[in-house]
């Protein structure tokens, strides 16, 4: 499955059509190009590296499996993101299947204390290094359910619109749309580094 | 205190999801509600300070390393499988290791026959010890003198066998 052909300065468009064909050594350029994005965001919904690193690999390997039911219809990082999306949420679900959920998030799902949080007048990240932000934004992300991680990540990251969220994540609009608005909140509360308990 | 409808439906404005109709409203009520506003100014920054948030994200593999995992899998997948045969011959040695134990049941059971109907043949009548040849296998002799009748259980000792009923297998009325 060897081919030494340089694949370096063609388009995806033309590495996908060279894989469709077999040439593995185009499939690995694709690899090669977009192996960064579809491992932040399984990382972004896993928050957990090693597995984002075998949830990445598995969604490359599909990929090559179904690489021609993939007719162009959006980009192939598009296409490829979807699919580590869809791998990543059928790992979220086995997990909660084997756990109970706790009190906690059953009441963060029906709004919990998010939405009587008092509103963050002041931007908290305006004057915080790159470095910095990305810390506590992942020290925030960390703490979210992943039902509400997962929402924020596909808005937010994905541009994803509430109907394309909630065919993907299989639930309404409705619950799209308080998902997203509770994620925010706490969101902004944490990066504000409020605690609930300075609500009581 | 807003309500969560009203709420929602500040989110749906700043990410473009509110129909054109409503859009107007929602700017007229903000105009007026400070309350709104702060609501929208920090769902506003929220979104902000998540923007380009991982774009510097690597994967923490060589691109050689990664590659061979992953090439790796595919060939392993694409391997084709043993395909198992629904008709595929049944060995003999299943053969025997079914029928083992039900021509051992009926060898003992004609064995039983012939003595018991020829006693003269045999010693007087006397069952002495019969043999098992399974060991698996066990078996339970009740002799009645008076109704001259022999009684013969056998039962599994492994307990996966079918014979599994109570009742005896075989029962001899003496002559």
């Amino acid at each position: 499955m060897k081919n030494d052909k340089d694949h370096s300065s063609a388009n995806d468009e033309a590495l996908v059509e060279a894989a469709k064909q077999g040439d593995m050594g185009a499939f690995e350029e694709l690899v090669a190009r977009h192996r960064d994005k579809i491992y932040a965001r399984a990382l972004s919904m896993m928050r957990n590296e090693d597995e984002a690193i075998d949830l990445s690999q598995e969604a490359w390997v599909k990929s090559w499996q179904r690489l021609n039911q993939f007719h162009g219809e959006s980009s192939f990082g598009t296409w490829i993101t979807r699919i580590v999306i869809n791998l990543c949420l059928d790992q979220l679900r086995r997990r909660k299947r084997r756990r109970t959920e706790s009190i906690e998030e059953m009441d963060e799902e029906s709004g919990g204390v998010e939405r009587q949080l008092p509103v963050v007048t002041t931007n908290p990240t305006e004057r915080l290094e790159r470095a910095e932000l990305r810390k506590r934004i992942d020290g925030a992300l960390e703490q979210l359910s992943h039902e509400h991680r997962t929402v924020l990540v596909l808005h937010e990251f994905e541009d994803m619109e509430y109907k394309e969220i909630a065919r993907t994540m299989g639930c309404s609009i409705g619950t799209v749309m308080s998902r997203l608005f509770y994620a925010r909140r706490k969101m902004a509360a944490l990066l504000a580094n409020l605690k609930t308990e300075d609500l009581k | 205190m807003m309500n969560q409808e009203a709420q929602l439906k500040l989110q749906a404005y700043l990410d473009g999801e509110l129909p054109a109709g409503e859009r107007a409203a929602v700017e007229a009520w903000l105009a007026c509600d400070a309350e709104a506003q702060l609501l929208l100014a920090e769902l506003q920054n929220t979104g902000r300070a998540l923007d380009g948030h991982g774009a510097d994200v690597k994967l923490p593999e060589t691109r050689e390393f990664f590659w061979s995992k992953i090439e790796r899998e595919i060939e392993r997948q694409e391997q084709p499988e043993p395909v198992i045969s629904r008709h595929q011959p049944v060995s003999v040695f299943w053969w025997l290791r079914q029928w083992v134990p039900f021509s051992g049941v009926a060898a003992l059971v004609v064995l039983l026959m012939i003595l018991v109907v020829h006693p003269g043949q045999s010693n007087a009548g006397q069952f002495g010890e019969m043999e098992i040849a399974a060991d698996s296998m066990g078996a339970d002799v009740f002799r009645d003198q008076e109704q001259k009748m022999t009684m013969v259980w056998f039962y599994d000792r492994s307990g996966d066998s079918q014979f599994t009923e109570s009742s005896p297998l075989a029962t001899v009325n003496h002559q």
